[in-house]
């Protein structure tokens, strides 16, 4: 499989995952008791799932594709990498105090991924030249016109947070 | 049983029914999302390849410069390495104390901000041609077929580069002998082949002409 069939895998994976946040986060009344009550159970677990494909993604990015990380990605995956295991064992146990430990992981991860999003779209951002090793605003992969690897972060941040607020509200 | 724990038995039953739905929906999701790019998602194969040769070796004659630093910058005043080399084509290409004074722009085919800067100078010169007694050259440099927007030849050319092209070396021993710390950057040389002044990264027009104004003295 080469790097653009995995790229676009995972670009189509974050459109879905998009379109669902929006769904999470947008519908109101009855629509909204109905979503939480199909998603909510299954909340935690499908978190962990978000979390483990964005971290196997980066890893590919890294280890399969070669595209080193720069400081930013490494900042974006200290706040993923940790909600693989902590995700997955709050599912297995179904540990739902586990909400604002991870909340505090993917919120700043959000903030830094969105951030390094605008970083690509303008690079004076951080800097007025490129460091000559690994800039930040170097774009890697890019999809449909703005799926990025950070934005696709920014992406999988969002959904895990609105899933963790899915999960709240089937009380 | 009363109605209350019916209908709580019926809101278990149907939660539990929407499980494997949930997530069989979903891995339906995923494998259409797996088809589509195993299908459409081949088309970017290996860097395009021109039939150029994108890395040269590059001979440097002299002491190279220190690495450029903002400010007070130690450099000015010292004779630039010499460079001698060739284009993408094989084209020769020196930098050479020929009696020319010369501005020195160092680019990466990668970097966003060599990506923005080209323009601003193809462009600027095109308005406003460079004195006759200065000769403008650029080092492709940090050249990696494994990062975007590779090949620098053929990036060049869709920007409508003109001025004569150093393809630098595997190891980058023109950007090394220079001293350069970022892309892109910029050296001015006068007539006699010595530093008058260094720049890392993009210049508005108003910058490129001081460094322009500097180098033809």
């Amino acid at each position: 499989m080469t790097v653009s069939t995995v790229s676009l895998f995972l670009a189509l994976l974050a459109l879905v995952a998009q379109a669902g946040t929006v769904a999470l986060v947008a519908v109101r009344g009855r629509a909204r008791r109905a979503l939480a009550a199909a998603v909510g159970p299954h909340a935690l677990g499908l978190a962990f799932a978000v979390a483990a494909v964005a971290t196997l993604g980066s890893l590919y990015f890294s280890g399969v594709a070669h595209f080193p990380p720069c400081r930013l990605c490494w900042y974006q995956r200290i706040a993923m990498y940790p909600l693989v295991p902590v995700l997955g064992l709050a599912a297995w146990r179904r540990d739902r105090g586990i909400r604002p430990y991870a909340a505090l992981l993917a919120g700043p991860g959000a903030v830094v991924s969105a951030y390094h999003v605008l970083v690509e779209r303008f690079p004076t951002l951080e800097s007025g030249a490129c460091d000559p090793t690994n800039p930040c605003s170097l774009i890697w992969v890019s999809r449909f016109g703005y799926l990025t690897i950070p934005a696709m972060a920014l992406t999988a941040f969002l959904l895990i947070l609105a899933l963790l607020r899915a999960e709240g509200d089937q009380s | 049983m009363t109605s209350q724990t019916r209908t709580r038995t019926r809101t278990k039953s149907r939660t539990r029914r929407r499980v494997p739905w949930l997530w069989a929906g979903l891995s339906a999701v995923v494998a259409l999302a797996l088809l589509v790019a195993l299908v459409a998602g081949g088309g970017a194969g290996p860097a395009e390849d021109t039939g150029l040769a994108q890395t040269r070796p590059v001979t440097v004659g002299g002491a190279a410069l220190p690495p450029y630093q903002p400010g007070a910058d130690p450099a000015v005043g010292t004779p630039g390495p010499e460079l001698r080399g060739a284009s993408f084509d094989g084209t020769p290409v020196a930098i050479a104390r020929d009696g020319r004074a010369k501005l020195l722009v160092f680019l990466a085919h990668w970097c966003p901000h060599c990506r923005r800067e080209v323009p601003v100078v193809v462009g600027h010169l095109r308005e406003r041609p460079l004195p006759a007694n200065v000769d403008l050259v650029a080092i492709a440099t940090g050249t990696d077929r494994g990062r975007p927007n590779y090949p620098p030849s053929r990036w060049l050319d869709r920007e409508g580069w003109s001025a004569p092209v150093l393809a630098d070396s595997d190891d980058g021993a023109a950007a090394t002998a220079y001293g350069l710390t970022s892309f892109p950057y910029f050296v001015a040389l006068d007539a006699n082949g010595t530093v008058v002044a260094r720049a890392g990264g993009g210049l508005a027009p108003a910058e490129l002409d001081r460094l322009v104004a500097r180098a033809a003295g």
